[in-house]
Parts: structure tokens; C-alpha cells; sequence
């Protein structure tokens, strides 16, 4: 596991080299725009710029902010994730939809849904006479994030809890341990790193996030970045924003990998892993439906139901059905190959960080995480200057916006494949090679099955959020290009809720079918499995 | 799974070749103007020009740094922005290029004298507020008073980071000095304003009781009372409009428009307006759609959808729009060019942080 067997073993093969490359591209040509732009200014005016008090309160306006809201996701996923995967709750496929669904809802649709709520003239105090303070500020942020977020955590803790070798947890048991005692000193460690991945995307998340905060004013390093770019006509100073924001999300990253360090996962013996036995929940089943009802009431229900009332005077006079198809058209043919391409190019870098454990193999994976936490804006701008000095006749086509949204989200791709391969014994594929197969046929024929849940949760995360894109696509789509995460935002911008309504809408409600088919397709496999088994 | 993925993969090479046919006679427009409310007006535009347009929508920052990065490269032709001060930037940036006298003599007022852009709608500045928590008469007559206005604190909006607010304080910076510009910024924070990003959330605030008073834009109250710029165009008002207005009335706060008195600078106008991109590869065609812009149909569109006040004369406001001619007087005098400089602007809400 030396570097330099990792160097020789990305000199000849090819399908690793390439995408590794184009990863390490994606993210350096941003980074070196960055620098280009804010050493355009004099060092005394840099450090006039970043030196001062406002630095400060925004770092712990960021800090803060990221703190809490994993502290939220973790209480609101854990349970549910629990739930979905342990117990024998009836209706764990729907509930485990609820639990997704909220990635489909663009983060200032629940910002101003949360704000249209609360409030003595909000919808609260209108139907049931409750008046709660108007949200905003921090509680306002720390709310609309949780509620936003939290399926990263929940999406990779069950994949972790399902992957997890019951027979591990049998031996514990026989070993005299508790029920409670097997979870904490069994379970719990072996969720580390779905915990890990799931967190570190929902911290990257917070600390670009710039719909949320900016609506419940709250300022954060996004939310000045944000408005240098989107309000201001100031480049350099955005670019010195941008940097501190990337080497706040360097420590994150390195916290992050610190904490991963010499985790081996898989199963040593023959055969595959069975299922777990459910949990006979009982009476509890009542306390369990109250939890997951209520958070899908919130974080589903809630948007959905207002943006639905929204739509009641639109749909009197006429929903613009073209307008409509033609939007989910755009937002499906970017969306739909950059969600393949994204798990595509992050399964060698997940693979070679699982597989290949080394200082150089951390280090790319890292730098993939970098490029979702360079500021949209900052990449589209470097993806202009680059495209047009170097392939002029790619500017301002689809193939570029799916190639950016896949450079940009493949980190949401990375964490579950990387979970997956924690838990797929290497010896398989050893035993595939031994048999004849090639390197890659191995990986296909061995690997690559025990990977399918992993990949698809990656590409579903992908999907998700290129659907709500929205300055990649303001930027680099081609001129005319309206997705639905487009004309809701310009809708809503202008305080026409009604016409934002229906966009919105569409794009729940498609995620929310496209996630249910992963998800089914999910459960065939495991039915498959089953009868393998 | 496999095949899925290399699937979506053949699908991104398919259509990014069929992206890729970019037509060599198309109109290429860089809008600041919002889609929703300009989307109409460009489709009338293709119907009646019968030329294909294409327009990418972003705010005027992020279409300038666009401009700027793609430099001699850019597809587009012309830059439609909402503020004044964008046109300015552009101006110095040496975006755009000179308009023929066809295009400039249409406006009846603020054409600059570089002649690099038109201006194509008028707006002003007003202060809203809540007229069931404040009366109108305590508020004072000149914007320059309103810091000491104790008990609206922590009870008014602004929006530091949107550009008519920065172009209404260049303006002040212009006309009273940097001092006094600094001075009324900074007895402005004493009464802890809630900065928020865009008007919009701001004037939402307001109808939900948050804040009592706003700087705003005149349109954004207009818009919030007599729904403005909804569905299609079709030259008339829509009674349907006006019982859903009753409808939602209950659920808002009473949000009414106080202007400051004649010629002060609470009331400034300031213009939306487009040019003919310096890169474009075909000029007169741009023209003519700026010659649109400044048309009777589409000003009237304005008028009617957008509640902006036309550019050229004898077009009618709606009734609820407080009239052109009185609208003007109540402006101060002011040459729009000198919006130009804002980076003194910026450097100043940095200094009282409001930035």
C-alpha cells in the first residue's frame, strides 16, 4: 500500500488515471482561477479586505451554524435511519421515501415555506391561530437546514446499517454483551464512516449554503460571498471569500479524514451477509410512526402543502403545461447524465481511497470533496475563462453543464460507494482475479454487485441536487436553457409565488418518482439477494 | 446499474452534439430583468420580429462578470440590465457600444450623453411601511432625517447588498458629499436596520409584520397590493385579480408607499435600461430590439405588468400608480451617469459593515 505501488497502479490503468485526472482538473482550474483573480488586487489591500472584525463573526456565524445543524441531522437521521433498516415497522419503504424526499426540495423554497408559516400573519396563526415568532437569524437557518439536510446523514447511515454483518453482532450476543451494549461497542463503530461521509456532505452543505441563510439573514462565509457576486461588482474580493471558505473546508476535510484512519470493515469469512433480524417494536411501534410522521410532516409535507396552496390560484387560471414540459425536459437531460457520470468518475477515487490506503489516494479523494466547496459562482466563472481559452466550441453547451454538475456533486457520490467498499471484502475480487479475470472484471463481476446500493444512493444524491442547481446552470447552461430550478427561482424572486408554485411542484414530485424507483429497484436486489442467500 | 451509467453517458454525448448547433442568426440577450417579468415581452418581440431570441437570465452582477470573463468571445448581443449602475460598469468596462440616434431620441428623459445605452423604464425610491403600526405624518420629509427617527429602530429594512440601494447611495455620495454620506450610514445602523438580501424578502417582511418601514422601490408595493406582473399579457385588467387581492388581503399586514417631499433624495428615479454589446456580431438586429423596448406595446407592458413608470411620453400608468409628471417633480435632479463609480459605494458599506 506504498504510494509508490498506488502511482504504478494509476500508470496503467487507464479507467482509473482518467477520471482521477479529471477530478484533480475540476478542481484545480477553479482553485488557480481563485488565486489568478485575488492577487489581482495589492497585498495591502487584501489584507485590508480580509483582516478585520467581519472576518471574524463570520467564521463563527459559519461555524456555528455547521455545528448545529449536524447536531439536527444527527438527531433527526439516526432514529429514522434505525427505524428504516432494524425494526419491523410496517410501511419502512415509504417512510425510508419520506426520508429522502427532503433533498428534493430546493433549500429557499423551505426557507420561505418556513417563513411563510410562522409569524402572526403566517399560515399558522391563520389556520389554527398558533402564532410562533417569525423565523429568522440563526433558529430560522439552523430549522430550514435541518429539516433540508438531514437524508445525506439518513441515506448514509442506513447503507452503513444495512451493510453491517449481523453475525458480528450474533458473537457479541453469545459473548454475554446487552442488546444495548452490542449497538454501542458493535454497531456504532462500524457506522463510522457512512457517519462520516454523511456529516462531512451535510457540513460542506451548510458552509455553501447561500439560499437559506440569505433568506433568514444570517450571515455566514457563503452568504457575504454570495453577495459579492450576486449584488456587487466585485471580483476580488468575492475571490478572497472564496479562498477562506475552501481553507475552512480544508480543516473540515482533514478533520474528516483523521477520524476515518484504519477502519477495516468487511467480513473476513466465506459466504455473503445475511440480513439482520428485525426488532419487534410493539407498543413502541406507536412512538416510532409519531417520530417519522412528524419529521416527514415537517420536511416534506409542510413544502409540499404550501407550495400546493400557492398553487391554488394558478392552477384557476391555467397551468403553462409547455412551459412546464419543456422545463423538466431541460432540467432531466442535464440532471439525469450527470448523476451517472458523477458515480462514474467517483468510483475509482472511492475505490482507490478504500483500497489502496495511502497518504497520495487520501489526498485525491480530499481534493474531489474541494470542488463542492468551491463557490458555484467561482467554478462557473473558472469554467468560462478555461472553456473558452482552451475548447471554445464546448462554451455554453449541455455537455459542459453536465460536465460541471458532475465535477461539482461528485463528492454527494463519493461518501456512499465508500461505504459500500468498506464493507466488501477485497479477498472476493482476489479470488475473482486467481479464476482468470482481468482487473476490471474482477471489480465488475465481484465488486461491483455489493457496490449497487452504494451507487445508487450516490446517483440519486447527485440527481437531487443538480435538479435545484442553480448558478451552474444561470452561468453555463446553453443561452435559453430553462430548468425548473430556474423559473422557480425567478418566480419566487419576484414574489409571484403562484407562478413559482408549479415549477416547485414539478420538481418534487419528479425527484420524489425517480427515488422511489431507485429505491424499488433497491428492494428487487435485496430480494434478489435473499434468495441467493 | 452498469449499463445505466454508460446509458446516461451515450445520452450526454447525444444531445451536447445536438447543443452544440449554436445558429448564427439568433438574438443573444443577457438579462438582468428577471424572467418572469420580461419572459412575455420577448416572446411578443418573436412574434412580431419573427427573429429567433435567446435569453439568459442571471442578475446584473453575475451577467457582467460573465461579460467580463468571456471577454471578445461572448455570443451575446445585448446587455438588458435593472440598475443604472450596471449599465455604468458596463460603460467603463468598455462593453458597450454607441447607439445611433434611431435608438436614443425615443426616450423622453435620461439618455446618457455617452449614448452606450438606453434607458427603457423608470422607478423610484420610496420608503414603504405599515400604516396600521406607523402614521404617515410623524415620518419625516427628507431621507436625510430618517436616522433620527428613534422609535423605528430595530423596525426598518434596507438592502445594503441590492443595487438600487447602492445606486441610491452613490447618488447621495454625488450630491452631499462622502462625509455626510458616511454620517447618515452610520446613524442609519444605530437604529439597527434588518439588512436583507433583495427587496422581496424585505417587502414580505413587511406585510408579515416584521419590520415596519422599508427602503424599497416604488414597484414592490404596487406589485404586493395590485399583483402586477401575473400570467400572460393581454392588454387589460384581469377581474379575476382583483378577487383573489381581496382574498389574500387579511393574510398581510397594511402596507402602504410615503414619499419624501419634492425633489428629495428618498425619492430618487432610477432607470432600467439596455445596450448593444460591443462583441456582437450583428448590431442593427440588436437596435431594432431596443427599439422595441422603447415601443408603445412594450412600454405599456411595463406600465401595466411590471407597475414601472414608461420612458417614452403619452404611454398610460394604471390608476393606482401615482402619475408620471408628478412622479418626476417629486425626484430630485439628478445626471444618471455620475452613477458610475461604485466602488467608493461598496467601500463605504464595508467600513460601517452593512456589507
Amino acid at each position: 500500500m506504498t504510494v509508490a505501488r498506488a502511482v504504478r497502479t494509476m500508470r496503467v490503468r487507464w479507467y482509473v488515471t482518467l477520471p482521477v485526472g479529471i477530478v484533480l482538473a475540476g478542481v484545480l482550474v477553479p482553485l488557480g482561477y481563485l488565486f489568478v483573480r485575488a492577487f489581482e488586487a495589492d497585498l495591502q489591500t487584501l489584507s485590508d479586505l480580509v483582516v478585520r472584525w467581519q472576518t471574524l463573526r463570520l467564521l463563527g456565524n459559519t461555524v456555528g451554524l455547521a455545528v448545529g445543524v449536524l447536531a439536527g441531522t444527527t438527531v433527526l437521521a439516526f432514529p429514522l435511519a434505525w427505524l428504516t433498516t432494524r425494526t419491523n415497522l410496517p410501511g419502512r419503504g415509504v417512510l425510508t421515501l419520506m426520508g429522502v424526499l427532503p433533498l428534493a426540495v430546493p433549500g429557499y423554497v423551505m426557507a420561505y415555506v418556513l417563513l411563510a408559516t410562522t409569524g402572526q400573519y403566517g399560515t399558522l396563526a391563520q389556520t389554527i391561530g398558533v402564532v410562533l415568532p417569525r423565523l429568522s437569524g440563526y433558529d430560522g437557518a439552523l430549522i430550514a437546514l435541518s429539516l433540508g439536510t438531514y437524508p445525506y446523514l439518513f441515506l448514509n447511515l442506513r447503507t452503513a446499517l444495512l451493510g453491517v454483518d449481523p453475525a458480528l453482532e450474533e458473537s457479541a450476543r453469545t459473548l454475554g454483551y446487552s442488546r444495548w451494549q452490542v449497538f454501542w461497542n458493535v454497531v456504532l463503530p462500524q457506522l463510522r464512516p457512512g457517519y462520516l461521509a454523511g456529516s462531512l456532505l451535510v457540513g460542506l452543505h451548510v458552509l455553501g449554503d447561500f439560499g437559506v441563510v440569505s433568506l433568514m439573514r444570517f450571515k455566514t462565509f457563503s452568504y457575504a460571498l454570495y453577495l459579492q457576486y450576486a449584488a456587487s461588482y466585485d471580483r476580488i474580493y468575492a475571490a478572497c471569500l472564496a479562498l477562506m471558505l475552501l481553507a475552512l473546508t480544508g480543516v473540515v476535510l482533514f478533520l474528516e479524514a483523521s477520524l476515518l484512519r484504519g477502519l477495516l470493515l468487511h467480513r473476513t469469512g466465506s459466504g455473503t451477509a445475511r440480513r439482520a433480524v428485525p426488532l419487534e417494536l410493539g407498543a413502541w411501534r406507536w412512538a416510532g410512526y409519531a417520530f417519522a410522521g412528524g419529521l416527514a410532516l415537517a420536511s416534506v409535507g409542510l413544502p409540499m402543502g404550501t407550495v400546493g396552496y400557492w398553487m391554488s390560484d394558478t392552477v384557476a387560471t391555467g397551468l403553462p403545461w409547455g412551459s412546464l414540459a419543456s422545463s423538466l425536459w431541460a432540467s432531466v437531460s442535464a440532471s439525469a447524465p450527470a448523476a451517472g457520470l458523477a458515480a462514474l468518475l467517483a468510483t475509482p477515487i472511492a475505490y482507490l481511497g478504500v483500497r489502496y490506503h495511502s497518504g497520495a489516494t487520501q489526498t485525491i479523494e480530499r481534493i474531489a470533496y474541494l470542488g463542492y466547496a468551491t463557490p458555484p459562482l467561482a467554478f462557473a466563472l473558472a469554467l468560462i475563462v478555461f472553456t473558452l481559452g482552451a475548447v471554445p466550441a464546448v462554451y455554453q453547451t449541455l455537455g459542459l453543464l453536465v460536465a460541471a454538475y458532475a465535477l461539482h456533486f461528485m463528492a454527494e457520490a463519493i461518501g456512499p460507494i465508500r461505504s459500500a467498499l468498506y464493507q466488501a471484502p477485497p479477498n472476493l475480487e482476489e479470488a475473482a482475479r486467481s479464476l482468470g479475470r482481468s482487473r476490471l472484471g474482477a471489480f465488475a463481476s465481484a465488486t461491483f454487485p455489493l457496490m449497487r446500493r452504494g451507487l445508487l444512493v450516490s446517483v440519486a444524491f447527485v440527481f437531487l441536487s443538480a435538479m435545484k442547481e442553480l448558478p451552474l446552470t444561470l452561468l453555463l447552461a446553453p443561452v435559453g436553457f430553462g430548468t425548473l430550478a430556474l423559473n422557480t427561482w425567478s418566480y419566487a424572486e419576484e414574489a409571484m409565488f403562484g407562478e413559482a408554485a408549479p415549477y416547485a411542484l414539478t420538481i418534487m414530485f419528479f425527484s420524489a418518482c425517480f427515488v422511489g424507483l431507485l429505491l424499488m429497484r433497491e428492494q428487487a436486489a435485496t430480494a434478489r439477494e435473499k434468495e441467493v442467500g | 446499474m452498469l449499463r445505466f451509467l454508460c446509458l446516461s453517458l451515450v445520452l450526454v454525448l447525444v444531445v451536447s452534439m445536438v447543443g452544440c448547433g449554436g445558429e448564427k442568426d439568433e438574438l443573444v440577450i443577457y438579462s438582468g430583468r428577471s424572467k418572469a417579468l420580461v419572459d412575455s415581452l420577448v416572446s411578443m418581440y418573436q412574434e412580431k420580429a419573427d427573429v429567433s431570441v435567446k435569453v439568459k437570465y442571471g442578475s446584473d452582477a453575475q451577467l457582467l462578470a460573465a461579460l467580463q470573463e468571456e471577454s471578445d468571445q461572448s455570443p451575446a448581443d445585448v446587455f438588458w440590465a435593472n440598475t443604472t449602475g450596471a449599465l455604468g460598469n458596463a460603460v467603463n468596462n468598455d462593453l458597450l457600444a454607441q447607439l445611433p440616434d434611431s435608438v436614443t431620441s425615443r426616450p423622453a428623459r435620461f439618455v446618457p450623453s455617452n449614448q452606450r445605452w438606453t434607458p427603457v423604464t423608470t422607478r423610484f425610491r420610496v420608503l414603504a411601511y405599515n400604516s396600521e403600526a406607523v402614521n404617515s405624518e410623524d415620518l419625516p420629509e427628507s431621507v436625510a432625517d430618517l436616522p433620527y427617527h428613534d422609535d423605528l429602530e430595530g423596525r426598518i429594512g434596507w438592502t445594503p447588498s441590492y443595487s438600487s440601494f447602492q445606486d441610491f447611495v452613490t447618488a447621495m455620495r454625488v450630491t452631499a458629499g462622502m462625509d455626510s454620506t458616511e454620517k447618515w450610514l452610520r446613524e442609519m445602523t444605530e437604529l439597527s436596520p434588518k439588512s436583507y438580501t433583495s427587496n422581496t424578502p424585505m417587502i414580505r417582511a413587511l406585510a408579515a409584520g416584521e419590520i415596519d418601514a422599508a427602503l424599497t422601490n416604488h414597484y414592490y408595493v404596487l406589485r404586493l397590493k395590485h399583483g402586477g406582473a401575473e400570467g400572460e399579457y393581454e392588454g387589460h385588467e384581469d377581474e379575476e385579480e382583483h378577487e383573489e387581492e381581496e382574498k389574500a388581503a387579511p393574510a398581510s399586514a397594511p402596507v402602504d408607499t410615503y414619499r419624501f417631499q419634492n425633489g428629495d433624495l428618498g425619492n430618487l428615479a432610477l432607470v432600467t435600461g439596455a445596450g448593444v454589446l460591443q462583441t456582437s456580431n450583428q448590431s442593427a438586429e440588436a437596435q431594432r430590439f431596443l427599439q422595441f423596448l422603447l415601443s408603445e406595446q412594450a412600454q405599456s407592458y411595463a406600465a401595466n405588468r411590471v407597475n414601472e413608470y414608461p420612458m417614452v411620453s403619452g404611454t398610460e400608468v394604471p390608476d393606482y400608480m401615482v402619475p408620471v409628471d408628478r412622479a418626476l417633480t417629486l425626484s430630485p435632479e439628478f445626471e444618471l451617469e455620475r452613477l458610475q463609480e461604485m466602488d467608493p459605494t461598496l467601500d463605504l458599506l464595508r467600513e460601517i459593515g452593512a456589507l
